[in-house]
């Protein structure tokens, strides 16, 4: 689950040579939020996204229609992309997750994929989102139970699930977990199962010690 | 393959494709106007996705690759519709604009890899120049990237080559190392047109495997131009099928082979002989006429004066190009209403021809006798001492100890990749060449004799269609000389009946006598192998000897050609050689097959026997090779590593034992292997033991 397995490979690109016109007809025409600029070879220049593409209200004030319709056909894309340098970019082989904090952390929605200085994709919240849905087989399209399980935060017990799962030779679709938010010594887990029915999920993972099923429905 | 038990969604990423053409008209000036080679073609690729373009000779298909890299040369243009790149206008970019996107995000690998390369830089340097050009690199990075691009392509022993030069390699690392090349800037779209056509079987299934693989893991979208059925059924997602300049079905790979809807797609189908299929149970029925001139196009429908489902409305009104259903699109005005399974040739005669085939009785004379026949060609070492006569003397032992018989009547058929010494043996038959040893008997006469010391009836019963009719018919004299010639020279029949002798040759091969003052650059390919053909057979030859005959013929030209050959072998009860490399040919016309490598017989024996288990390890990678024109059609992988070992200095023991997946051990290194035979003359000469050729799976099942 590196970045170069989950980004957008051949991204669609600007060229210095555009107008703002026509960098904004681009991202509508193909539904882009985020256009990555570059000059030969590929070499990252800059990044235009639907922000920067905003006209700023100081800069509005003082310009009128024909103004505003001479910048947009005659200023060229550069007035509008963030240069490269204040581009936040990744590696191909970082991970997806580095690839999450990085996004949160810039508070960007995406992140350039960058090898050498040339543009080798573009990974997006999107990309990530539809991950986290993979993740939990939201496209496999199997009847399944999904069950939220409370355990205690500490080693040995996502296995202790597991293994009373493997005992009824059941199959695991998925499997998540997280922290729980308010009790920092609970560790929540999510599992789907496919082939069985809520009631039998209930009795087997309730059985287990220190554990509690807080969620389980049909998904 | 295992089911598995979901894919991964990936509708939520760009839904633009990497190339969209709509409408896309290109137009070449001539002397005289304007030439509309392509007219209203439309298609698209999205990554990771091979559209694949086919259909015959002058349809157009490499004219649409020219016009999306602004390679139409100085008299051809885009003359409407659009072609969109990335969501981008083509024709909107200033040509420089076109150049850097050709470089970074567009490349291209043609047919001949050899003029891809240049002749004098070392490897390295070519494919380090592209990274340094574009991208910057310095000389170490780019040489470690062009050296994982190599290992990337399966190049062996990749930082040798980085140090040769292109005419160090064979075809397939040349071509491995242009698609290298071509990958080296990750683009997103590549053009291939007719990459392997220049390749053996076994080199063009490893290339085919490669492309297929780099599309899914670099999710590049590719446009792939073949006239080959069975290559664009191996690669293609979705098929586009060009006739005169447009586009006449698009659809999915599955879908053009099982449910063809265009006429002019299901006559490609039947033009092709499938393989496993022999002509006792199949016939090929080639499409009549020929593909119009782009300025002589038909009112209607561009394939109506050839189609055999044509109504008034065909005529009169020409079809757009309509969704006919899901993701199908067809350019006919009756595609729902015609049915293949009511077909009906309308050329009767090749039903006929079928049933002579079946009811023909063999008598089980031997008109030609080959036994342990060799032929070397001297090599001259290039030491100083040979300056003297002293210098060590080399061979290449292009036939080295084959032995095999042609019945009357019968046609043996001889495979192999190029190298292994089939035109050799061809022409050492027919006095081309001299033999070294062994004997040929042919009748009773002893054909190893050089052609000067040959009886002329010797020479008259024995002749040769040649592959390329361009170099064997002479330019300057008109077609009807040419088939007299043989006629004077042998005096089959009296001086003054040779003009109508001729016309009849001709009409024998479905040409008029009006070709009869024509020269050979008047005519088409197909229509100088016809002549060809007539030629060969003027003499009424007791053997013929077909060396690769259709080789350089469209589909529906070899299935014309092949049948001719078929009708005349049955009037005459000839015998033929077949050579070809195409292995669904060679099945469907011979009855027996001989498998060559190396100079050598793998295996001999009737062909029904040969494509089907037990095979010589080297017959199962050839018919694993093969592409097949049937998506349906499961084919078990065996590829076969390396080229052809020179025949200077050929492998010990085995020859194949270098390249063979089943090697037993070291007794294949060190001697011959034995015949096995299993009946009905069916000989396998192998070290493999007799339990385990017995025990082999078929490579294709249906």
């Amino acid at each position: 689950m590196l970045v170069q397995d989950y980004m957008t490979k051949h991204p669609l690109m600007g060229r210095l040579t555009m107008s703002i016109s026509e960098v904004q007809h681009y991202m509508a025409d193909n539904d882009l939020r985020h256009l990555p600029v570059v000059g030969d070879g590929k070499r990252l220049l800059g990044l235009v996204t639907r922000q920067s593409l905003l006209v700023e209200p100081v800069r509005l004030r003082s310009l009128d229609v024909w103004e505003i319709s001479r910048y947009l056909t005659t200023e060229s894309i550069d007035v509008v992309m963030i240069p490269a340098d204040d581009v936040i970019t990744i590696k191909g082989d970082a991970t997806i997750e580095d690839a999450a904090r990085t996004m949160v952390r810039n508070r960007v929605g995406c992140l350039p994929v960058v090898e050498d200085g040339i543009v080798v994709g573009i990974i997006t919240e999107t990309d990530l989102l539809a991950q986290l849905a993979e993740i939990m087989a939201c496209s496999a399209d199997i009847p399944a139970v999904r069950a939220t399980v409370q355990m205690p935060n500490r080693t040995g017990n996502l296995a202790k699930m597991v293994q009373a799962i493997a005992a009824q030779d059941w199959g695991i679709l998925a499997l998540g977990g997280a922290v729980n938010r308010d009790d920092p010594a609970v560790w929540d887990a999510v599992v789907k199962i496919d082939n069985v029915t809520k009631d039998a999920v209930r009795e087997v993972l309730g059985e287990v010690e220190g554990h509690r099923v807080t969620d389980l429905r049909e998904a | 393959m295992a089911q598995n038990r979901w894919v991964a969604d990936d509708s939520h990423r760009v839904q633009t494709p990497i190339l969209e053409a709509k409408n896309l008209a290109v137009s070449y000036e001539i002397r005289d106007g304007q030439v509309n080679a392509v007219r209203d073609v439309s298609f698209k690729i999205h990554r990771g996705e091979t559209l694949g373009l086919v259909g015959e000779s002058g349809c157009g298909k490499s004219t649409v690759a020219f016009s999306i890299v602004r390679f139409l040369g100085k008299n051809g243009r885009i003359t409407g519709g659009s072609i969109r790149f990335q969501g981008q206008e083509l024709q909107d970019l200033s040509e420089r604009e076109v150049r850097s996107l050709r470089g970074d995000q567009m490349a291209m690998v043609y047919q001949d890899p050899f003029q891809s390369l240049n002749p004098c830089m070392r490897i390295g340097d070519q494919l380090c120049e592209v990274l340094q050009e574009h991208r910057g690199l310095s000389d170490r990075e780019a040489s470690v990237r062009a050296i994982q691009m190599l290992d990337a392509v399966y190049m062996p022993d990749s930082a040798a080559v980085m140090r040769r030069f292109p005419h160090q390699l064979s075809g397939g690392q040349q071509q491995r190392v242009v698609i290298a090349m071509a990958l080296l800037n990750n683009p997103a779209l590549l053009i291939m047109d007719e990459p392997t056509t220049a390749l053996d079987v076994t080199v063009e299934a490893v290339v085919l495997d490669l492309v297929d693989e780099l599309r899914r893991r670099l999710d590049t979208g590719v446009l792939y131009i073949t006239h080959d059925l069975g290559v664009i059924s191996r690669v293609a997602d979705r098929i586009g099928v060009m006739y005169a300049g447009e586009m006449v079905e698009v659809a999915s790979a599955v879908d053009t082979f099982i449910r063809p809807m265009h006429p002019y797609t299901e006559g490609l189908m039947r033009c092709v002989p499938k393989l496993g299929l022999s002509k006792e149970s199949s016939s090929l029925y080639p499409i009549r006429g020929r593909v119009p001139a782009p300025t002589a196009l038909p009112p209607g429908c561009v394939f109506e004066p050839r189609c055999d489902y044509a109504r008034r409305r065909c005529r009169e009104k020409h079809p757009e190009l309509r969704s006919v259903e899901r993701e199908h699109l067809v350019r006919c005005h009756r595609a729902e209403e015609i049915r293949e399974t009511e077909w009906r040739p309308s050329d009767e005669t090749i039903l006929d021809l079928q049933e002579r085939l079946r009811s023909r009785s063999e008598d089980g004379s031997k008109v030609l006798e080959v036994s342990d026949l060799r032929t070397y060609y001297d090599q001259e070492s290039k030491g100083i001492l040979s300056l003297f006569g002293l210098g060590e003397k080399r061979q290449v032992k292009a036939v080295d100890g084959v032995s095999f018989e042609v019945g009357a009547g019968t046609t043996l058929g001889v495979v192999g990749e190029s190298g292994c010494g089939k035109s050799t043996l061809a022409r050492t038959i027919i006095g081309l060449e001299s033999s070294r040893d062994g004997k040929i008997d042919f009748l009773g006469f002893d054909a190893t004799l050089p052609l000067s010391r040959r009886d002329k009836r010797l020479i008259k019963d024995l002749q040769m269609v040649f592959q390329n009719p361009d170099s064997t018919l002479n330019p300057s004299f008109p077609v009807g000389y040419q088939i007299a010639r043989p006629l004077r020279r042998f005096g089959k029949v009296d001086r003054a009946r040779i003009g109508d002798e001729v016309v009849r040759l001709l009409n024998r091969v479905k040409l008029d006598g009006s070709y009869y003052d024509r020269l050979p650059r008047q005519l088409s390919g197909g229509e100088k192998q016809r002549v060809g053909i007539a030629r060969a057979f003027a003499t009424n030859p007791r053997l013929v000897l077909c060396d690769e005959p259709v080789s350089s013929l469209d589909v529906s030209v070899q299935a014309a050609v092949l049948n001719l050959l078929m009708e005349i072998q049955q009037e005459h009860n000839s015998p033929l050689l077949l050579i070809a490399h195409d292995l669904s040919v060679v099945r469907f016309f011979s009855d027996a097959i001989m498998v060559m490598y190396l100079g050598k017989a793998c295996e001999i024996g009737p062909a029904e026997a040969v494509y089907a288990p037990p095979y010589h390890p080297y017959t199962e990678a050839l018919l694993s090779a093969v592409p097949t024109a049937d998506p349906r059609v499961e084919q078990k992988r065996i590829r076969l590593s390396g080229s052809v070992p020179s025949a200077l200095n050929p492998p010990t023991g085995c020859r194949f034992h270098t390249r063979c997946g089943r090697k037993v051990g070291t007794i294949c290194e060190t001697e011959e292997p034995p015949e096995i035979g299993f009946g009905d003359q069916h000989r396998i000469y192998c070290h493999l033991p007799l339990e385990e050729l017995e025990a082999m799976d078929a490579v294709i099942t249906a």
